[in-house]
């Protein structure tokens, strides 16, 4: 390039009039290192910008260092799980079960004032050979402790579930920001040519509370937006429309390439004109593709009764392990970022289709538990036997934690941000470990406390990108998942 | 959280200094050359001397110092120790321990630099420093316009004498670049159309431009287009970017919004009006004080959560809400990122952590909501003469009413329909101590009163404030406003209503004493926002002794309710069997009144509008890091004051602050204003701005490819008393915007990102720029303006709203994009995926992505395979015969070409074995449909 003009963001089309050549046919992997990116490689903080080929937004592109993980599959509890009766084990919480919180008489949380310090009304008990405690709620998932990586001590800003979920799933509490997908998809690209690259998995009974900010791209390129589509529900506008049969709808998109080809050559080596061009044909691909994924009449029994997918008597579960078994499906054939929700506020705020019991814990925690231990400890085995875990990493997460009491006058817990349970399992991840930890009663993180933001800056890490360095100027900042956040908790990592 | 930890412990902080303090009496004079500079070079200057300046700190300069690092946080302040950040971070009594590694201060050293502080920080003259100039005020933007005259090379290309193209081809020149040829006519009248009105130009507009051979016809057509309200439309979309507006409220409910179109057809109107943008900028800020309320619908068009968090976090969700009015207040106007002086002194600008504070202040009174707009005193006056023209019309009238001549007619002398509004019970007058009101049957659910008032005489005896009691057979538990009480309390409306436990029931008011009474009035809402709940069937008793009750009034006194139940109905007049002249009279009469109806409907609507409501703040403190709990000094509203300063006290007038911050915004000395809009015009013609960070003029953006140029015009702009349009008309008049697009081997080498202009740079149109063109071809395009909007989605209305996309679609959806509700957080299910920003954050610029979802949604839905069957239907209907002549329309309507004669054999070919909306689905999916040429 020989103009070193004043430019700011992501190079245009324009830059890659020259390597036009290259550019449609095969998927050539643009995976060059911006010209800023290399100058400046001494600088250990110097932003590390993707060249972006406009034609090719999906193309792999190589990491900043040796990854660890090459796909990441994150299973996000809508309405916050609570670490109290699944992952986080207090046995001073069972001996002081049913007196007040020591400090707590003043403490106001999101929706009331507290009550009495309140046990799991499940069991804790050892599992796996490491011996790690896990509730009666979650037992599958117990079994597979040893294949886990507990963070015991994450802390949230918020206590609230939209800005919650923004958090998590952005590095933001506001609306508007990029999603950790649409992050690694802007630095990664895809391996797979045939289906989006970033995909997100909406619970069957509907979408979290933050819905399509989860996996938004914020003021990234919108080609960097998950997509997101279910077991049960198509992509949008996938399908030919109803009204045009096949030979038509075939012979349409020959016409339109032939007004295309005649339109393009008058603007000769134009990378946007061809882009177009190549979307419609990725998008004919998708049309196969995506059917075909979504498709599990392939799978064998055998798969269905391993995530509980043929289970009748509880078809709230089974829509979920299909859910499941569709991201495996996915992470299988190269999608480089799976999002996958359990609970959904579109039907029933509350508790009653999603994790946030305020109210009725034990009785809605009883639905909600098997719904989500069987698909995913199914999903689990199942990418751990193809041996997909070797090369995904697994993230199951929530928006913030729960109290260890009950609200007053009510059998449920309240929001806590001050400490909350994730785990990790797969590529890269030392299991079993936990790390971190709560006080006694599992309220407040005080060992190793650690942020959403180094959360993210440890997936980053395993995808061998560093936090700082991966950036897209916007609105007069080199804008960050992390913000000016964030260090990688190298503890968990293997 | 780490707040509450960050908080130094004064007593603590002193107990730790006494104790060091031991050994040195506390007359003891402290010199800085020979006790504190040692332990600076000791522990401190290595990073924070001569050398290097981490975080923007340094101490051998007493300005310095007491201005602080980066943090905003004063490192020392005079004679207080405990407050001096400083003292704070190297007694390790703060987060931030200094020096990060290596051995902290002795005991004995802190004592030292806590007793230099308390005597006043005493340094030698030469180590005094300068009142600080601030860091980065140098930097271009902030700089006064240059007037650089424009050069006058010999070239076709400036032949037209318009500057522009002198700065352009000085640009090219340099890089030994020449410009392209001037594209042809139908190129550019595409172009022109696409770019100022987002649509396609229709067949008549663009013969006329090419059958007109007068010399000016190019800077006519212009004239015409910008003219256009179309253009208004157009270019408001891209401020709608810009100020994040949208008409939900976002966050985790994302209610909707429905009164903020107003602020969307005022951006509108003004920009069609030509309205001088510095006026514009003035009433966005501060409008209610200007005679255009509507405009503060800027300072409120972003997120708002209506989930409150308690305590701190609730003191957060305030931060933010500003924040968010400070940093759009910054980015729209003068480009600058105020937000990031958020939590420390901005890291690239002059813009420290108190301007931020500063600034913050002016916005302090500022709160999200709706208001009523008021009309303007001329309007007032209006309306109180029509009142009195109307009131005497309508008397005039009345002998004309129907039933008036026919006594017969028993209806004529009951009194007018039971309303929501207000309803009168005359009768003959009675003795009573008890009143009761049974509700016998409502418009829908339980009976709601706001006053029930007795009259005898003048004097309503019902009034709680009287002694009068109120009972009830029950009321509505739960609801405050809706208490008993609330039936005599004196006050009217929702809010002060009584509603009943049950659909039916009674009220009664029990007065001090036995009085002579003749007239009842109620009301299910006096100020007229509810109708339901309005008691239909009722009567009223009344009684000395208690239970010996007599009927005094009821329902059927009433004439029966019209259809439209719940508005009060107006009379009809009868002027049939009168002699002419006075039936002439009559109707003269009755044009009138309705004439004068009608003008005092029109100007009295002022409906709430989302324009945010103003109360006078307290004061606003400095946020050391930003946390809402670490308040330091008092900050006075102002600007930024590297640039400029407000000169108000700390508790200025509400209103006077955003006044005075308009004012400095709008100045035409302000360096930035006008150099920032005449970009964003320029970056909405060119697709790239003369600086491509539109919202970022300072250190951390991108210098202007043409300087001189950039000046130059926000010079001409301010010349010609802020006119926008007619900076359009300097870059559509130039050359540079009329050459080809065509790119050349030798600018593609040089300039691939064609930032010099040797070509006029194409690009696909935003999605709403290709959904108003399809349906402009297709022939439905529905060209209404202003108003509520219509929806793209089908809204799940629970606590938290959700959006479906629609699935069928008609003429209400046929207007331009621009009126569909803008929902935050959800995209349009077919044109969202064009980059459609989501209204959380201002855009400056839209990502201009190419994805297959775009792909699909285009050629796969439900909308646009309507849209070409449509367009199909417009083409038989325009040329029945299904021949060469219809296929030749279709690209004509479609491309704003005609067809070479083999596209129209092959598109006739394929539309006679696949259909003519087959053809129409391939044309609509077009790249030459959807690219600005």
């Amino acid at each position: 390039m020989s103009a070193p003009l004043p430019r700011r963001d992501q190079p245009t089309r324009r830059r890659f009039l020259g390597d036009m050549a290259a550019g449609l046919g095969g998927i050539a992997l643009a995976s060059l290192l911006d010209a800023d990116g290399l100058l400046a490689g001494e600088d250990e903080s110097s932003p590390i910008r993707p060249v972006i080929d406009p034609a090719q937004p999906y193309a792999p592109r190589v990491p900043h260092f040796a990854a660890r993980a090459k796909n990441v599959l994150v299973v996000f509890c809508s309405g916050a799980c609570s670490q109290i009766d699944t992952f986080d084990y207090k046995p001073e919480l069972v001996q002081r079960h049913d007196q007040p919180l020591p400090g707590g008489e003043n403490l106001r949380t999101f929706q009331s004032v507290q009550g009495n310090l309140q046990r799991s009304p499940w069991t804790f008990r050892p599992r796996g050979e490491c011996g790690k405690m896990i509730t009666d709620l979650v037992p599958r998932i117990g079994a597979l402790a040893d294949d886990l990586c507990f963070v015991h001590s994450l802390t949230s800003k918020t206590n609230t579930h939209g800005p919650g979920e923004n958090f998590v799933s952005t590095g933001n509490i506001l609306d508007g920001f990029p999603s950790m997908g649409a992050w690694v998809t802007y630095a990664l690209g895809s391996e797979n040519r045939e289906l989006p690259a970033y995909v997100a998995i909406p619970d069957p009974r509907g979408t979290p509370q933050s819905s399509v900010n989860n996996w938004g791209a914020g003021f990234l390129p919108a080609a960097y937006q998950g997509t997101d589509f279910n077991a049960a529900r198509p992509i949008r506008n996938l399908a030919r429309p109803t009204a045009v049969g096949e030979p038509t709808d075939r012979a349409t998109r020959l016409f339109l390439d032939r007004l295309n080809t005649r339109f393009n050559d008058r603007y000769p080596g134009d990378t946007e004109l061809a882009a177009r061009v190549a979307s419609y044909q990725l998008a004919a691909r998708m049309q196969l593709s995506v059917p075909a994924v979504s498709d599990l009449s392939t799978e064998p029994k055998s798969t269905f009764a391993l995530y509980g997918a043929d289970d009748a008597e509880n078809p709230l579960m089974a829509a979920f392990a299909r859910n499941c078994i569709l991201a495996r499906r996915l992470i299988e054939r190269g999608v480089r970022f799976v999002q996958l929700f359990n609970g959904a506020y579109q039907t029933g705020g509350e508790g009653v289709s999603n994790w946030d019991g305020h109210k009725k814990l034990a009785e809605q925690y009883a639905k909600h538990g098997p719904i989500l231990d069987q698909p995913v400890s199914g999903l689990l085995t199942d990418l751990k036997q193809r041996g997909l875990l070797e090369e995904t990493l697994v993230v199951w997460c929530t928006e913030f934690g729960r109290m260890p009491t009950f609200q007053k006058g009510a059998s449920g817990r309240d929001h806590n941000p001050r400490g909350f349970t994730c785990w990790l399992a797969g590529a890269g991840v030392k299991a079993p470990f936990s790390y971190g930890a709560t006080d006694e009663f599992g309220y407040e993180a005080v060992e190793n406390v650690r942020t959403v933001h180094d959360l993210h800056a440890t997936i980053l890490h395993l995808l061998g990108l560093d936090h700082r360095r991966l950036t897209f100027y916007h609105n007069g900042l080199e804008r960050r998942l992390t913000d000016v956040h964030g260090h990688v908790i190298h503890e968990v990592v293997s | 959280m780490t707040s509450v930890r960050a908080r130094p412990s004064l007593t603590s902080l002193l107990v730790l200094v006494a104790s060091a303090t031991t050994s040195r009496l506390p007359a003891d004079e402290i010199d800085f050359v020979d006790d504190v500079q040692p332990v600076f070079a000791k522990h401190c200057t290595a990073c924070h001397g001569p050398q290097a300046q981490e975080s923007g700190l340094r101490l051998d300069d007493r300005a310095l110092l007491l201005r602080g690092g980066d943090s905003g946080e004063p490192a020392v302040v005079l004679g207080k120790p405990a407050r001096s950040y400083l003292l704070r971070v190297v007694a390790g009594k703060d987060d931030l321990k200094m020096p990060p590694e290596g051995k902290p201060l002795s005991p004995e050293e802190v004592g030292v630099i806590h007793d230099w502080i308390r005597q006043g920080a005493k340094m030698p003259a030469e180590l005094s420093g300068q009142p600080t100039k601030s860091k980065g005020s140098d930097h271009w933007s902030f700089q006064p316009l240059a007037a650089t005259p424009p050069p006058r090379p010999r070239h076709a290309f400036v032949s037209g004498g318009n500057p522009v193209d002198a700065f352009v081809l000085r640009g090219l020149v340099e890089r030994g670049l020449e410009p392209s040829p001037r594209a042809d006519r139908r190129t550019r009248v595409r172009r022109l159309y696409l770019v100022m009105h987002g649509l396609p130009p229709t067949r008549a507009e663009i013969n006329e431009f090419l059958n007109d051979d007068r010399p000016d016809a190019w800077a006519r057509l212009v004239d015409r287009v910008l003219a256009s309200p179309r253009y208004g439309e157009r270019w408001a979309q891209h401020w709608f970017d810009v100020v994040r507006f949208g008409e939900t409220h976002g966050f985790e409910t994302n209610r909707e919004r429905p009164n903020a179109w107003p602020y969307r057809d005022y951006v509108i109107r003004s920009l069609n009006e030509d309205e001088p943008y510095d006026q514009f900028v003035r009433e966005q800020l501060a409008g209610d004080a200007l005679g255009e309320p509507v405009g503060t619908g800027f300072l409120v068009a972003g997120p708002y959560d209506l989930v409150k968090g308690g305590g701190n976090l609730a003191a957060v969700q305030r931060m933010n809400e500003l924040d968010d009015m400070i940093n759009t207040t910054g980015t729209a106007f003068l480009g600058l990122t105020l937000g990031c002086a958020r939590c420390h002194n901005h890291k690239f600008d002059p813009v420290t952590q108190t301007d931020y504070y500063a600034v913050q202040a002016v916005f302090a009174g500022v709160q999200h909501g709706d208001a009523r707009l008021p009309v303007s005193p001329e309007t007032q006056t209006r309306i109180t003469s029509l009142d009195r023209e109307i009131g005497k019309l309508a008397e005039r009238l009345s002998r004309f009413e129907v039933g008036a001549r026919t006594t017969s007619d028993s209806d004529r002398t009951k009194a007018p329909p039971v309303n929501p509004r207000h309803n009168v019970e005359t009768f003959q007058p009675v003795r009573a101590r008890f009143v009761r009101f049974v509700i016998e049957e409502t418009s829908r659910s339980q009976p709601c009163i706001d006053e029930l008032e007795v009259f005898a005489g003048d004097e309503n005896v019902a009034a709680a404030s009287r002694g009068a009691r109120a009972t009830a057979s029950g009321s509505l538990a739960g609801y405050a406003i809706h208490e008993l009480a609330h039936v005599n309390d004196g006050k009217y409306g929702n809010a002060h209503s009584w509603i009943c436990d049950k659909p039916t029931g009674w009220v009664q008011i029990e007065l001090p004493e036995t009085k002579t009474i003749d007239r009842i009035e109620w009301a299910r809402d006096r100020e007229g926002r509810y109708s339901d709940r309005l008691p239909v069937r009722y009567r009223i008793d009344v009684a000395v002794q208690p239970d010996k009750w007599r009927t005094v009034a009821s329902s059927a006194d009433h004439r029966p309710r019209a259809q439209a139940a719940d508005r009060p109905s107006e009379p009809e007049y009868d002027f049939t069997g009168l002699p002419k002249a006075e039936a002439a009279q009559g109707r003269s009469w009755l044009n009138r009144l309705q004439a004068a109806r009608a003008e005092r409907a029109a100007i009295a609507k002022t409906g709430p509008a989302y324009v945010g409501r103003f109360t006078q703040p307290g004061e606003t403190h400095r946020l050391f890091r930003g946390e809402p709990d670490q308040k330091r000094e008092v900050v006075a509203p102002n600007a930024v004051v590297a640039l400029g300063t407000l000169d108000l006290k700390p508790r200025a007038l509400e209103q006077r602050r955003r006044i005075a911050l308009a004012n400095w915004i709008a100045d035409d000395c302000n360096p930035l204003t006008a150099r920032v809009v005449v970009n964003r015009l320029w970056q909405h013609h060119f697709g790239e701005g003369l600086v491509d960070t539109p919202s970022d003029f300072g250190a951390n953006g991108t210098r202007p490819t043409h300087p001189e140029l950039l000046d130059w015009l926000a010079g001409r702009l301010i010349a010609e008393n802020w006119s926008l349009k007619s900076v359009h008309r300097l870059i559509l008049t130039s050359s540079t915007w009329q050459q080809a697009s065509r790119p050349s081997p030798r600018g593609t080498e040089v300039d691939g990102a064609t930032r010099l202009l040797w070509r006029f740079p194409p690009r696909r149109l935003e999605a709403e720029a290709i959904r108003d063109s399809m349906l402009a071809v297709s022939g439905v395009l529905d060209q209404r303006m202003g108003g509520p909007g219509f929806s793209g989605f089908e809204v799940q209305r629970e606590n938290v709203r959700h959006f479906f996309p629609k699935k069928t679609y008609g003429p209400e959806d046929w207007r331009r994009m621009v009126y569909m509700t803008k929902v935050r957080q959800e995209q349009e299910s077919v044109f969202g995926a064009f980059d459609c920003p989501d209204g959380g954050q201002g855009v400056a610029k839209r990502s201009r992505s190419t994805t297959p979802l775009q792909a699909l949604n285009l050629f796969n839905s439900t909308f646009v395979v309507e849209q070409s069957e449509l367009f199909a239907r417009r083409l038989a209907d325009e040329v029945p015969e299904s021949d060469v002549a219809r296929a030749a329309l279709a690209y004509e309507l479609a491309f704003g070409r005609p067809a070479a004669a083999d596209e129209a054999s092959a598109a006739l070919s394929f539309a006679n074995e696949h259909g003519w909306p087959a053809l129409c689905r391939a044309l609509l999916n077009a790249n030459e449909f959807v690219f600005v040429p």
